[in-house]
C-alpha cells in the first residue's frame, strides 16, 4: 500500500541552528503514527514542513503521493492540521468557527449541516453552539479544534500536541475520538511528549535534537532496551534521586509518575536497595519491570547526551533525567 | 482567487471586529477625539516662509522694501513673478505662501507724500503660517514707514505705505479649515495603521494565520479578505470626518471628490503597506503597537500636520520628503480649500504613487518570505 508520508533526509535550519536534521520517515496509510520527543526537539517544525507552512532547507517530503515542498496546494483539501495552538478563532462562537472552516473547504450546505451535527455531538457541544470559543474550557476547545480540522473529512490529519494542557479524562476521551477516526481509515500523525500516549499508536518515531533516535512499533521500541529496569516506590524521591545520581554504574533514574524508574546498568538491584538504605530513604516497594517506552526514550536521550558531552570533553557521569522525560530545549 | 472565500474572510473579520473591545472604540471614538484634540493645537514659530515679490515699481525704494522683508528672516524670496496673476498659480502649486505686491509708481507717489497701498497676499490654506505671516508683514511695513519718516524728517502722521493684507483661500484664517482636511488623512493613518496590523498580528499570535495556509485559502484571498473590511471602514471614517468638517465646522469645500478620493486611495496604499510590514516583523500585538507608534509620532510631527513645514530647521526638512502623509496633506488641504486639481498637484500624486508602490511591494515580498520561514 502507498505511504501516506515519506520523508527523505528532511532538514530545516534556522540560521546556523538545525531544528530538524536529516529525518527519514515512512508513515503508512491508516496508521496512528506517534511522533515523540521532548520540548524543542523539532516536532512542530517537521509538521509545519509537511503541511507546507514552511519550506525545508533540504530533503524530500511526499504527502499523499504529492511533493509537499514543491506542490503543497495539491493536498490541502485532503489533509487536516490541528496545530499546537488549536487555531480556533476565540472571538467567534462555536457555530461561527464551524461555519468558517466549512466555507474554507467549500462544503455544500447539506454537507455542512451533516458535519456540523456530527462534530457538535462528537465534541459534546450540542446546545452550546452560540457560545464564544474563548469561554470554552480546554477539553472542549481541543475537541472543537479537532472538529474544525476534520470538517472536510481529510484522509490524513496532523495533530501537534493535541492533548497538551488537558486533564487525563479529557485526554482519554480525545484518544477515543482519534481511534474512531483511525477506524474509518484516516491516517493520523500525532506529536506528543506524553509517553503514556505512545502506547496508543500503531507506530512511533522518537526525535531528539532534530534527529530521529528510534522508529518502530511500541513493541520494537521496547525491545531496544536490554538493561534491567527497576520500579522503586520510596518516601523521599528527591533524596533517592540524589543518592542514585552519585553512582556512576547506574545509567538512569527518574520519576515516572509517582514512582522512580531506575536503569541499573552495570549495577544490580541489590546494590540499589543498599544504596537507598544508606541514604536514609525508605523503600516501600521495588520490582523489576518490563521497560516502558518512556524508559527507552530516557535511555536514548541519556546516551545521546553522554555522547555529546564526551565530545565536549566535560564528561560528568550519566545522570538522572527529570520527568517529564526530558526538560529544556537544546538551544536554550 | 475565489470570491466566496474572500466574502467568507470579510464576514469573519467583521464578526471579530464587532466583538473587539479595543479596536472598535479606536475606529469610532478615535476620530472624534482627534477632531477635538487637534482643534486646539497651539501655534508655533514660523520662519522661512516661501515668498514671492511682484515688484512693479523697480526703484530704490521698492527694492529697499523687499530687502526689509528678507532681513526679518521670516520670509525667503523664492519667486519674482511679473504680474499678480502669476501669484495665484504659484500658490496653487504651493511654491509660495506669501506674495508682496508693490504697485508701479511707489517711489514717486511716496515722494509726493501720498499714501500708497501695498498688498500682501497670504495663502490661508495653512492657517497658522498665514496668520503668523500677515502679522510679520504688518510689522515690516510699520518699521519701513518709521525708518522712512526718520530719514526724511517728515511728520509722523504723514502718509506712507498702507499695508493691506489679503488672504486667499481661507479668508477667516480659521485653523480648523486646514485641520479638518489634514485630519481626514491622519485618521486613515491611525485607524488603518493601528487596527490592521493588530488584526494580522493577532492571527499570527493565535496560530490562525498559519492554519489558513494549510487550508485551500490562498495568500491573495487572505490579503484581500483582510484589507477589504478596513478599506470599507476607512471610507466610512473619512466620510464622517468630511461631513462633520464641512457641515459642523463649516470648512469650505472647493475641491472635487475625484482628486480627494484619488489622493486618499494612494495614501491608503502606503498605510496598508506600512501596516502589513509592521505585522510581518512583529511577533506580538505589543510589538506591533510599539512599531506603529515608532512610525506614527515622527509622521505626525514631521508631515506638517501639527507643525508647519516652514518652521522646521532646514536640516530636518529633507526627512519630511520621506513621509507619505506630507504629500497627502498638501493634496487634501490644497484641494479642499483652493480646489486645486491634478495639474497643480501632480508632483504630490507622483510622490505618493512611488511611495505606495515601494511600501506595498516591500510588504508583499516580506509577506511571502515571512510565511515560508
Ligand atoms: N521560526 C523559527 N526560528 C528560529 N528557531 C526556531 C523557529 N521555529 C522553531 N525554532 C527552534 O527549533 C527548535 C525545534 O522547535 P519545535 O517547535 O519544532 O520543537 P517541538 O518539538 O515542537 O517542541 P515543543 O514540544 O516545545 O512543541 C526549537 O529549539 C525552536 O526554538
Ligand atoms: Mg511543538
Amino acid at each position: 500500500m502507498e505511504s501516506a508520508i515519506q520523508l527523505k533526509a528532511l532538514t530545516k535550519r534556522f540560521g546556523s541552528f538545525t531544528a530538524v536534521d536529516a529525518v527519514d520517515l515512512d508513515v503508512r496509510r491508516g496508521e496512528i503514527f506517534g511522533f515523540l520527543g521532548p520540548n524543542g526537539s523539532g516536532k512542530t517544525t517537521t509538521i509545519r514542513m509537511l503541511c507546507g507552512v514552511i519550506a525545508p532547507t533540504s530533503g524530500q517530503a511526499t504527502v499523499l503521493g504529492h511533493d509537499a515542498i514543491k506542490d503543497p496546494e495539491a493536498v490541502r483539501r485532503r489533509i487536516g492540521y490541528m496545530s499546537q495552538k488549536f487555531s480556533l478563532f476565540e472571538d467567534l462562537t462555536v457555530d461561527e468557527n464551524l461555519r468558517f472552516y466549512a466555507g474554507v473547504y467549500d462544503l455544500t450546505d447539506e454537507k455542512f449541516a451533516a458535519r456540523r451535527e456530527y462534530i457538535l455531538r462528537m465534541a459534546d457541544l450540542v446546545g452550546r453552539e452560540g457560545e464564544l470559543t474563548a469561554n470554552l474550557s480546554v477539553g472542549w476547545k481541543q475537541r472543537l479544534a479537532l472538529g474544525c480540522a476534520t470538517i472536510h473529512e481529510p484522509e490524513l490529519i496532523f495533530l501537534d500536541e493535541p492533548t497538551s494542557g488537558v486533564d487525563p479524562t479529557a485526554r482519554r476521551h480525545f484518544w477515543e475520538l482519534l481511534y474512531e477516526l483511525a477506524d474509518s481509515g484516516v491516517t493520523l500523525f500525532v506529536t506528543t511528549h506524553y509517553m503514556d500516549e505512545a502506547a496508543h499508536c500503531s507506530r512511533l518515531a522518537f526525535i531528539y535534537n532534530g534527529r530521529l533516535a528510534a522508529c518502530g512499533t511500541p513493541g520494537e521500541i521496547r525491545a531496544l532496551m536490554t538493561e534491567t529496569v527497576l520500579e522503586v516506590d520510596v518516601d523521599d524521591a528527591e533524596a533517592a534521586l540524589l543518592a542514585l545520581e552519585r553512582v556512576s554504574e547506574i545509567r538512569e533514574a527518574y520519576m515516572s509518575g509517582a514512582v522512580l524508574h531506575v536503569n541499573v546498568g552495570a549495577s544490580s538491584p541489590a546494590s540499589v536497595v543498599e544504596l537507598l538504605a544508606a541514604a536514609g530513604v525508605t523503600v516501600r516497594g521495588i520490582e523489576v519491570v518490563d521497560p516502558t517506552i518512556e524508559d527507552v526514550f530516557v535511555h536514548l536521550v541519556t546516551q545521546q547526551r553522554a555522547a555529546g558531552e564526551t565530545l565536549a570533553a566535560t564528561a560528568p557521569e550519566a545522570v538522572a533525567v527529570p520527568n517529564p522525560p526530558v526538560s529544556g530545549s537544546p538551544d536554550a | 482567487m475565489s470570491i466566496k472565500h474572500i466574502r467568507l474572510l470579510i464576514w469573519k473579520e467583521f464578526l471579530q471586529l464587532r466583538r473587539d473591545r479595543l479596536l472598535l472604540p479606536l475606529i469610532f471614538i478615535g476620530p472624534i477625539m482627534q477632531l477635538i484634540m487637534f482643534g486646539y493645537v497651539v501655534g508655533s514659530d514660523v520662519t522661512n516662509i516661501p515668498t514671492a515679490i511682484v515688484d512693479q515699481d523697480m526703484t530704490m525704494t521698492s527694492r529697499a522694501l523687499a530687502d526689509s522683508f528678507v532681513n526679518t528672516g521670516y520670509f525667503t524670496i523664492l519667486e519674482r513673478p511679473a504680474t499678480e496673476s502669476d501669484v495665484q498659480t504659484l500658490m496653487d502649486k504651493n511654491r509660495v505662501q506669501v506674495a508682496l505686491l508693490i504697485p508701479p509708481g511707489l517711489e514717486a507717489d511716496l515722494a509726493r507724500g501720498e499714501q500708497v497701498p501695498v498688498e500682501i497676499i497670504v495663502d490661508g490654506a495653512d492657517s497658522k503660517t498665514a496668520s503668523v505671516a500677515s502679522g510679520y508683514a504688518a510689522q515690516v511695513f510699520a518699521d519701513f514707514n518709521q525708518k522712512r519718516i526718520e530719514a526724511t524728517g517728515l511728520v509722523p502722521d504723514a502718509p506712507g505705505i498702507d499695508a493691506r493684507v489679503r488672504v486667499l483661500f481661507n479668508p477667516t484664517l480659521r485653523s480648523v479649515n486646514a485641520m479638518i482636511p489634514g485630519l481626514v488623512a491622519t485618521i486613515l493613518l491611525i485607524s488603518m495603521g493601528v487596527v490592521m496590523s493588530q488584526a494580522i498580528v493577532r492571527e499570527r499570535e493565535r496560530g490562525t494565520l498559519e492554519q489558513m495556509f494549510v487550508t485551500p485559502i490562498t495568500r491573495g484571498e487572505y490579503l484581500l479578505g483582510k484589507i477589504a473590511p478596513y478599506i470599507l471602514l476607512a471610507i466610512i471614517q473619512v466620510s464622517v470626518v468630511m461631513v462633520v468638517g464641512i457641515f459642523w465646522f463649516r470648512v469650505p469645500f472647493h475641491g472635487t471628490l475625484l482628486v480627494i478620493g484619488l489622493g486618499l486611495l494612494l495614501f491608503l496604499f502606503t498605510v496598508i503597506g506600512q501596516s502589513m510590514f509592521i505585522s510581518m516583523i512583529s511577533r506580538t500585538r505589543q510589538q506591533a503597537q510599539q512599531a506603529t507608534m515608532f512610525i506614527l509620532i515622527p509622521t505626525m510631527v514631521l508631515s506638517g500636520f501639527i507643525f508647519p513645514l516652514e518652521s522646521m530647521p532646514p536640516e530636518i526638512v529633507p526627512v519630511t520628503y520621506f513621509i507619505p502623509l506630507r504629500y497627502a496633506l498638501v493634496i487634501l488641504r490644497t484641494s479642499f480649500m483652493k480646489g486645486a486639481g491634478l495639474e497643480a498637484l501632480w508632483p504630490q500624486f507622483a510622490a505618493m504613487a512611488v511611495f505606495s508602490a515601494l511600501i506595498l511591494g516591500l510588504a508583499l515580498s516580506r509577506f511571502q518570505k515571512r510565511l515560508s520561514d
